[in-house]
């Protein structure tokens, strides 16, 4: 059975074993020259003696050694589940595994992934990450944000959670980028059910979904920390709005200081939990602060990270004021300024309810303006400003 | 010896003659009451027993048998029990009827006097169809059953009346010789009718007890919700508020009953013979004109807010008929009693079936809900942390099901006040000024269709009654297209444009009324879905 497994395939089975890392697995795979070398072992019986004996403090579990054994026996299966999400699978041995996760001391043994493996390896990368319960105004920043960096040709990184994350994936379609999303958890529970439409969509415009877990891993605490050093590792740059103090975000910061990747951080409000986490890095931590998109750019271009793209910004301005009346223009400016519901957007104008009302739904009609969590946010040009 | 009398029973909104018979026959010294009755109704040989020796009559040591007829029929209350005291007077001979033929309705109480009961309106109504026209009922009582027309209506105060009224002038000696010196029933009686047309503060009382609405004036803020509230009163649109704590839905809801126009007289006696079925008819002498505005509790059950029981009463739905139902925190009530709601929301009627029958009661409500974004209430607050787990909020707002929200045609979300804006800033409008314009609203959309609201119209009358222009039509199609809409959307849009159109004085729907309609539907829109989406 064994011999019939290309050494690639043996290795996508070792890895779907629970309880078998990158670490493990590259242990295993030194010891036993080659992942077939470990499926041959189990098969023989002499794996438990041989792995058990292993120094470094690598003893296995129990039901790891029994797991391995099982794959030996029988790796079919292992290999169905892949084959049956339509998964594709990138081994550090592989060519196209992505360069940027050589600064991880751990390589993933495998990645799983929906969509177009290329994107893994774009020019350049920006990762934007934040709560999942953040206001209408940081929404609106992260939206903004990946929208600019789309025009720096950026691809976008994301973890595809709702809130911050997913404004950031689905800004980036808007405006035509890629965008690729590292999910914690295996491809069988792939990010919350909300997102279902912008996974079809990030696949389908040339971006990826990708997974360090094998399809049959369960749900385990730990997963989505480890997930944020893939984050911080395939981000050139790793941007942060809003986070608690507590937070995979601030945990994917760390990670990218850890790594060395320039770190951004919106500044918050004092006082504000949503944003505490964002301030004690500011205070704590070499980060830099996210002032403007200008001082971003001027950072980036410092950096050596993408170029400024500014063709075609004079030209959405004028697309969005085209046809739209002196009311619409008003309205479209507090909600750009500052994202609100629509009975803030009335409190906000000395305009009549009536004609606020009209004016959002016609701003809404043009795609101006996008109801998100019950808040009005701007989209496509009016992110720029009017 | 036998003595027949007549009263009557209410089922739904409906009476139905009963006849009394009640038979006295030397034997053992028991009392039978046969005819299917309830619990209430059997206890009636105890306060029958006790009344009549305590009015000074004698309760005959003999073998009594009262049956009410039709057998068939479920008898419950206690509104028989002056007939069967009276039938057993005569039927002992302790008072012969010289008074011609009376219809007796009301409860007697131990020492004799006699008590209010419900449902005394339809009670007389079927009387005075069946030919009864002389009724005696609990003082208390006269004001509701002298609005049916053509009835001599006598107010009872003891048992003692009710004997004098039946023996009559031929009677009366019958009834001297027999009685003996009464004990003290006639005492000061409790509900003395006197004027009784003003409380105690000189405002009127009327017959259903209105409530003291908020005036607008001290609702400040929320300039968009009462915006949105403005139009839902003159189209008599299902509207629901969505708002953190204190935001003011609950003031802008009791705000309604000052701001819709008086019931006219046949909508003001539907609303008594409502209520006085459900017995809650007060000490008021008028007819009340304030349209209902029934408040039920979140808690409240299925029979409470639809209607039933073992005896079939109307549930708040049916007591809020003509008026408005408000619903406070919508997600917390229960999702069976609130899919209940859906038909009288959509026939204006309400039927319970049960194993005791089958009533329809009127139930042409207007559903005004409120409800928190979440469950800690601060979902979206621009400035206060909710602190919902991730994904409460989501699962909060889904408790409201679908074909419910379906029928509220007006979402609007509400911002929390700030404490600066109650000090500061113009006056609020008082509530004249809005109710005046709501009342021209409604009569241009009565006038037009026929006596009925914007928002009764089938989806074909309400094409021909909108009359949208041509941008408004090309602006509908846009948004039909944009927002998916089906066609029930497109209709429910073009009520709510009409009714913006009426409230601008406008001839047809135009593109600015279309818009601001598709505004109105959407607030919140991806959390509760569109009023305007398929």
């Amino acid at each position: 059975m064994v011999m019939e497994l290309e050494e690639r395939q043996a290795w996508v089975a070792l890895a779907s074993v629970e309880g078998v890392g990158g670490a493990t697995l590259t242990r295993l795979v030194g010891q036993f020259s080659g992942a077939r070398g470990v499926l041959e072992a189990a098969g023989s019986g002499r794996f438990a003696r041989l792995a058990s004996a292993g120094e470094r403090g690598g003893r296995l579990a129990a039901q790891v050694i029994a797991g391995i054994e099982a794959v030996a026996r029988d790796p079919r299966p292992a290999l169905a589940a892949v084959e049956r999400l339509g998964l594709w699978t990138l081994t550090p041995m592989d060519a196209g595994y992505p360069a940027r996760f050589d600064v991880l001391g751990v390589l993933p043994a495998v990645l799983y992934g929906w969509g177009d493996p290329a994107a893994l390896e774009p020019a350049v990368a920006v990762a934007i990450v934040g709560t999942r319960r953040p206001t209408p105004l940081g929404r609106a920043l992260a939206a903004r944000l990946a929208r600019h960096l789309v025009g720096r040709s950026a691809l976008i990184v994301s973890g595809l959670a709702i809130g911050i994350d997913g404004a950031a994936h689905a800004a980036t379609l808007e405006a035509g980028g890629r965008t690729v999303a590292i999910i914690g958890a295996s491809h069988a529970q792939p990010g919350p059910r909300a997102h279902r439409a912008l996974v079809a969509a990030i696949v389908e415009r040339g971006g990826a979904v990708v997974s360090e877990m094998a399809p049959g891993k369960a749900l385990a605490k730990g997963m989505f920390p480890r997930r944020n050093r893939l984050l911080a590792a395939l981000g050139d740059a790793v941007l942060v709005v809003e986070a608690p103090a507590l937070s995979g975000a601030i945990n994917t910061a760390h990670h990218a200081l850890e790594l060395g990747r320039p770190l951004f951080v919106a500044p918050g409000r004092p006082g504000d939990p949503t944003t505490a986490g964002c301030l004690r890095l500011l205070r704590e931590t070499p980060a830099r602060t996210l002032v403007g998109l200008s001082e971003l750019d001027e950072d980036l271009d410092a950096l050596g990270i993408g170029e400024r793209h500014v063709v075609g910004a004079g030209a959405t301005r004028n697309a969005v004021s085209t046809g739209l009346g002196e009311v619409e223009r008003a309205v479209a400016g507090v909600i750009a300024r500052a994202p609100g519901s629509l009975e803030s957007i009335v409190a906000r104008t000395d305009l009549a309810p009536a004609a606020v009302a009209s004016a959002v739904t016609l701003l809404q009609m043009r795609g101006l303006v996008r109801l998100v969590d019950g808040a009005l946010l701007p989209m496509g040009p009016l992110l720029d400003g009017v | 010896m036998l003595a027949t009398l007549v009263t009557a029973v209410t089922s739904g909104l409906n009476g139905a003659l009963v006849r009394v018979e009640v038979d006295v026959s030397p034997g053992l010294p028991v009392c039978h009451i046969v005819g299917l009755p309830d619990a209430a109704l059997s206890e009636a040989r105890e306060r029958v027993r006790a009344a009549i020796r305590n009015a000074g009559f004698v309760y005959p040591a003999s073998r009594i048998t009262v049956n009410l007829a039709p057998a068939d029929r479920r008898k419950h209350g206690a509104a028989y029990d002056l007939a069967i005291a009276v039938g057993i007077l005569v039927a002992s001979e302790q008072i012969r009827i010289g008074g011609g033929a009376w219809a007796l309705l009301g409860e007697l109480s131990l020492d004799g006097t006699v008590r209010p009961v419900a449902g005394v309106l339809p009670m007389v109504a079927t009387l005075a169809r069946a030919g009864h026209r002389r009724v005696a009922v609990p003082a208390a009582n006269v004001p509701e059953a002298r609005l049916v027309d053509g009835v001599e209506v006598v107010a009872l105060e003891g048992l003692d009346d009710a004997a004098r009224l039946v023996a009559g002038p031929r009677g009366r000696r019958a009834l001297a010789a027999v009685r003996r010196p009464s004990i003290g029933v006639s005492g000061p009686s409790r509900r003395a009718l006197g004027d009784g047309s003003t409380d105690g503060d000189g405002r009127e009382v009327t017959l259903v007890a209105g409530v003291d609405p908020v005036d607008l004036a001290e609702v400040h803020g929320q300039p968009f919700a009462r915006w949105a509230l403005e139009i839902a009163l003159a189209g008599g649109h299902n509207l629901l508020m969505v708002g953190p704590p204190g935001a003011g839905k609950t003031l802008l809801a009791r705000a309604i009953p000052g701001l819709l126009p008086p019931l006219d007289e046949a909508e003001a006696l539907e609303v008594a013979v409502i209520a006085s079925v459900a017995g809650l008819l007060g000490d008021g002498r008028r007819l009340a004109r304030q349209r209902p505005f029934r408040a039920p509790h979140h808690t409240a059950s299925y029979a409470a807010l639809v209607g039933g029981g073992p005896r079939l009463l109307p549930g708040e739905v049916t007591m809020a008929h003509r008026g408005t139902l408000f619903l406070d925190e919508l997600a917390e009530f229960d999702r069976g009693v609130l899919d209940a709601l859906r038909q009288p929301l959509e026939e204006g009627s309400v039927v319970i079936s049960r194993a005791a029958g089958q009533v329809r009661y009127p139930a042409r409500i207007q559903l005004v809900a409120a409800m928190n974004p979440c469950r800690c209430g601060y979902f979206g607050d621009p400035e206060r942390a909710c602190r919902c787990a991730a994904g409460e909020p989501e699962r909060y707002v889904r408790r409201v099901s679908g074909p419910l929200l379906d029928r509220l045609d007006l979402r609007v979300g509400l911002l929390r006040v700030r404490p600066r804006e109650l000090l500061s800033g113009p006056p609020p409008e008082a509530s004249a000024l809005v109710a005046a314009r709501v009342a021209v609203g409604r009569q241009r959309s009565r006038t037009r269709n026929g006596g009925r609201l914007n928002a009764e119209l089938s989806g074909a009358e309400i094409l021909r009654a909108a009359q949208p222009d041509a941008a408004a039509r090309t602006r509908l199609a846009d948004l039909a297209e944009v927002g998916h809409l089906s066609a029930r959307s497109v209709h429910r849009l073009l009520r709510v444009a009409r009714t913006i159109a009426d409230l601008d004085g406008a001839e047809g729907v135009d593109e600015a009324a279309v818009l601001a309609a598709a505004g109105l539907g959407d607030p919140g829109a991806d959390r509760l879905g569109s009023a305007f989406a398929a």
